[in-house]
């Protein structure tokens, strides 16, 4: 890290008073930001930071309502993805954008194949692809269909046609979110080059062992302030996790009485290869276990596993010393386990048919042969009511209602059954606004004091904090600790989910 | 139909139907407004029973075709499985079955066809579309097999049910109305029909849920099958004999096209029978035209195109005016 140009180089990119807000919420409010050439700086924060919001605006995908971006001095005057590119700014999201049965050199080359008298020239395009990976050392046949590359590969492939069309200030939104050791270390090791031919690098990531590792820089967001910026030489871990996590507490933990929980939901030996490793865990009646890792990590096989919604797990569900088998989707709901999804729209509700449909369809005096639609109304009346379930027409399509609202809906259609057992609540206040989740975190408290084990997977601190009785880490596919929620301060978790020494 | 909804406003979808075929009912009265003053024979009662006669089988067929797309199916069959089963039909009645045992022959065939194409669909994962397109294509050849590509008379057996009438109103149309009647309240009434409607608008949260989404796509295709078993002996009580070329893909393809003019969605999740009444009342008034203003018959299959076409582009434009 020695070779690189001083941290007071001219700045490549410049991010100077960035405000943005939707609706009422603001998600980014006057941030600051400088990139400098050669040089790798790593962009961290909790969920809701703004750090999406961030990497939007600079690619061009969402307009800031105020502020400037120059690049090179210049101010950006045009908006939109295409003038980002050109001046040289370039996204590698967290989802790939590449096209999998195609080879690694025609997507090297997407959209600007070599032709020669109009026909795509073969020769060439393997010719530069090859000369392409030589140039950056990577070791992959550029004849291979992406979708038969290893896992961290298509990474690699993404960065490399970035940085070949041209960028020289390369965001790169978590990388190795999903990646063991060694992919990870390939990619760091083409950042390190490519930053060492001067590309300046916005690097986000959830690791804190890998941006103390790999940056120079870094710069901490929190509720859409820079809270910390600098070398990151000069500062710690733990100074890193402060500046994260800071000092105010947003949700009140109210007293619970710790108790004895009798266990009724027991998970044991939970594997799927590449994924997850030997997860188990137990949750008793009236309790709510909590399994936390980084976005992207192994606990999201969780609700594909136990809901049945994927096979090709090894492990043994058991509800009250009964077992399950998840795939028997019936049964297992007949036996009083519910999973309610994290994707709401995709895999949880049916977005066209009404909001009362929707939350009574697992409800057993709703659904007769016969609709009986006065008594369907009357359920889903008192579904709506308990979950808080609020509409301004009588009863829309469920996907015109707000994300709180979807939320809350989805909850009910899961939970409002009389004969619910156990539960898997899957990230359950994704992209909901503030005021709904209180509510949705009161509802599943409620739900956890009539008796319900409550399983949680999430990626957020807070939210565990707030709920949960006990947590499980989990960090690439392994669970790594097991804790009590009372015996951990917010630091500490995040320390157990982000890594870094304390 | 209509006024089955008006009554309750919050549940019911129909208030806001009404409006959505608004613009059909309107097209299709200006086309028999047209018609009726460019002929003196559209608007008489003999004409119209007669046009009604003509639908009854389409209708039969897009009923139900209409709950199977609500469930995010689709079958390309329904017309060559009312060709076969109007071929054997008339084989079994014209070696002297008795025209009771040949009917139901008719319709537990149908189910057959109906439970291979659900099986292939559902167990080996095949595309609907070419699944069906597959079995079209065999049952069109199988007609012909079975009838050695010669007419096959039914003999005088089926007379009675393809000419008479009740009242006036053909026994055709009667049952082509039960049938309507049937597929709407089905969709409507039925946990069965509203599962379809859940299974086409979201498969995997219909799965997660418990709704058994394989068997019952399965039972979809078969009630499929034994209408188009059904719609076969009312063809065949219609035109007394079975001869190469009744029915088989290109009536499907009108019944298709009938149902999506009617504004069924072809991903699934909607599905609307009034509209798809008033589809094949469409293609009906149409193929009746043609024929009155002594318009090449050529011209009947441009025709549907047309208005499959125009039909398409306008519910694709409105459903984008939604988002």
């Amino acid at each position: 890290m020695t070779d690189r140009p001083p941290a007071r180089a001219t700045p490549t990119l410049q991010m100077r008073g960035i405000v943005k807000s939707y609706g009422g919420a603001t998600a980014l409010r006057g941030v600051d930001f400088v990139a400098r050439a050669g040089r790798i700086h790593a962009l961290l924060g909790m969920n809701g930071a703004g750090k999406s919001t961030l990497v939007q605006i600079l690619s061009g995908a969402v307009a800031a309502d105020s502020g400037v971006i120059e690049v090179d001095g210049a101010p950006l005057t045009h908006q939109g993805p295409r003038a980002a590119r050109a001046a040289g700014i370039a996204t590698v999201y967290q989802r790939r954008t590449l096209v999998p049965a195609l080879s690694v050199a025609e997507n090297l080359m997407l959209g600007r194949l070599p032709r020669r008298r109009r026909v795509v020239a073969w020769r060439d395009v393997h010719d530069r692809a090859a000369s392409m990976l030589a140039d950056l050392d990577l070791d992959l046949d550029p004849q291979t269909a992406v979708d038969t590359l290893g896992p961290g590969s298509p990474t690699l492939v993404e960065i490399a046609r970035e940085s070949h069309r041209g960028g020289r200030i390369l965001i790169l939104d978590e990388p190795t979110a999903s990646l063991g050791g060694h992919d990870a270390a390939l990619i760091h090791r083409l950042v390190r080059q490519l930053a060492e031919g001067g590309t300046s690098v916005v690097y986000i990531s959830h690791h804190l062992d890998e941006v103390i590792d790999l940056s120079d820089d870094v710069t901490i967001l929190r509720d859409g302030h820079v809270v910390l910026t600098a070398e990151t030489a000069s500062t710690s871990a733990a100074e890193i996790v402060s500046a994260m996590v800071g000092t105010t507490v947003v949700n009140e933990r109210p007293p619970r009485p710790a108790r004895a929980h009798t266990p009724v939901l027991r998970i044991e030996g939970l594997a799927k290869p590449g994924r997850i490793a030997d997860l188990s865990v137990t949750v008793g009646a009236g309790e709510i276990v909590a399994v936390i890792g980084p976005a992207g990590d192994g606990h999201e096989e969780l609700f594909p596993f136990l809901s049945g919604m994927r096979s090709g797990y090894d492990g043994k569900v058991s509800l009250r010393d009964e077992q399950i088998r998840p795939r028997r989707i019936r049964s297992s709901l007949r036996s009083g386990l519910r999973c309610v999804t994290g994707d709401r729209l995709g895999t949880g509700l049916v977005p066209q048919l009404s909001v009362d449909e929707n939350v009574t369809a697992l409800h057993p005096r709703a659904r007769r042969p016969l609709m009986r639609w006065r008594q369907l109304r009357a359920a889903a009346g008192e579904a709506r009511a308990r979950f808080g379930v609020v509409t301004l027409q009588p009863n829309p399509p469920v996907a015109a209602l707000s994300g709180g609202n979807q939320q809350k809906a989805l909850l009910a259609k899961w939970l409002s059954g009389t004969a619910v057992s156990a539960c898997l609540l899957e990230d359950p206040t994704g992209g909901v606004d503030v005021r709904a989740k209180a509510e949705i975190h009161t509802i599943i408290e409620s739900l956890a004091e009539s008796g319900i084990a409550v399983l949680l997977t999430s990626s957020d601190t807070d939210e565990v904090m707030r709920l949960a009785d006990r947590v499980v880490v989990v960090r690439a596919g392994r669970a790594i600790a097991e804790r009590r929620v009372d015996d951990l301060t917010h630091d500490a978790l995040t320390h157990l989910l982000l890594g870094g020494s304390q | 139909m209509n006024s089955i909804g008006l009554s309750r406003t919050t549940t019911l979808r129909l208030p806001p139907a009404l409006g959505r075929h608004a613009g059909l009912a309107a097209v299709l009265l200006l086309i028999c407004l047209y018609l009726s003053l460019r002929s003196e024979v559209f608007a008489t009662t003999p004409n119209v029973v007669n046009v009604l006669r003509q639908v009854a089988v389409m209708a039969v067929l897009a009923a139900g075709l209409t709950v199977l797309m609500a469930a995010g199916g689709l079958d390309f069959s329904l017309g060559s499985q009312v060709a076969v089963v109007v071929a054997v039909v008339a084989r079994l009645l014209e070696s002297g079955a008795h025209v009771v045992v040949a009917s139901i022959c008719g319709v537990l065939l149908g189910a057959v066809f109906g439970l291979v194409n659900g099986l292939v669909v559902t167990v080996f994962n095949v595309a609907p579309f070419v699944t069906t397109l597959a079995t079209a294509t065999v049952l069109d050849g199988a007609a012909l097999i079975a009838m050695q590509g010669q007419s096959v008379s039914a003999g005088g057996a089926l007379t009675e049910l393809g000419t008479g009438e009740v009242l006036g109103i053909p026994y055709l149309l009667l049952i082509a109305a039960v049938v309507i009647a049937g597929a709407a309240a089905t969709l409507r009434w039925t946990r069965f029909g509203r599962d379809a409607l859940a299974i086409g608008g979201n498969a995997v949260a219909a799965r997660l849920g418990g709704i058994a989404v394989p068997r019952h796509t399965v039972a979809l295709y078969v009630a499929n099958g034994m209408l188009a078993g059904l719609a076969g002996i009312m063809l065949l009580s219609r035109l007394g004999a079975a001869s190469p070329g009744t029915a088989g893909l290109h009536l499907e393809l009108t019944v298709v096209a009938a149902v999506v003019i009617g504004g069924t969605a072809l991903h699934g999740g909607n599905a609307t029978v009034a509209g798809t009444v008033l589809g094949v009342l469409l293609l009906g008034v149409v193929a009746n035209g043609i024929n009155l203003l002594q318009i090449d018959s050529f011209y009947q299959s441009v025709s549907v195109g047309v208005v499959l076409l125009v039909a398409a582009v306008v519910n694709q434009l409105r459903h984008r005016g939604r988002h």
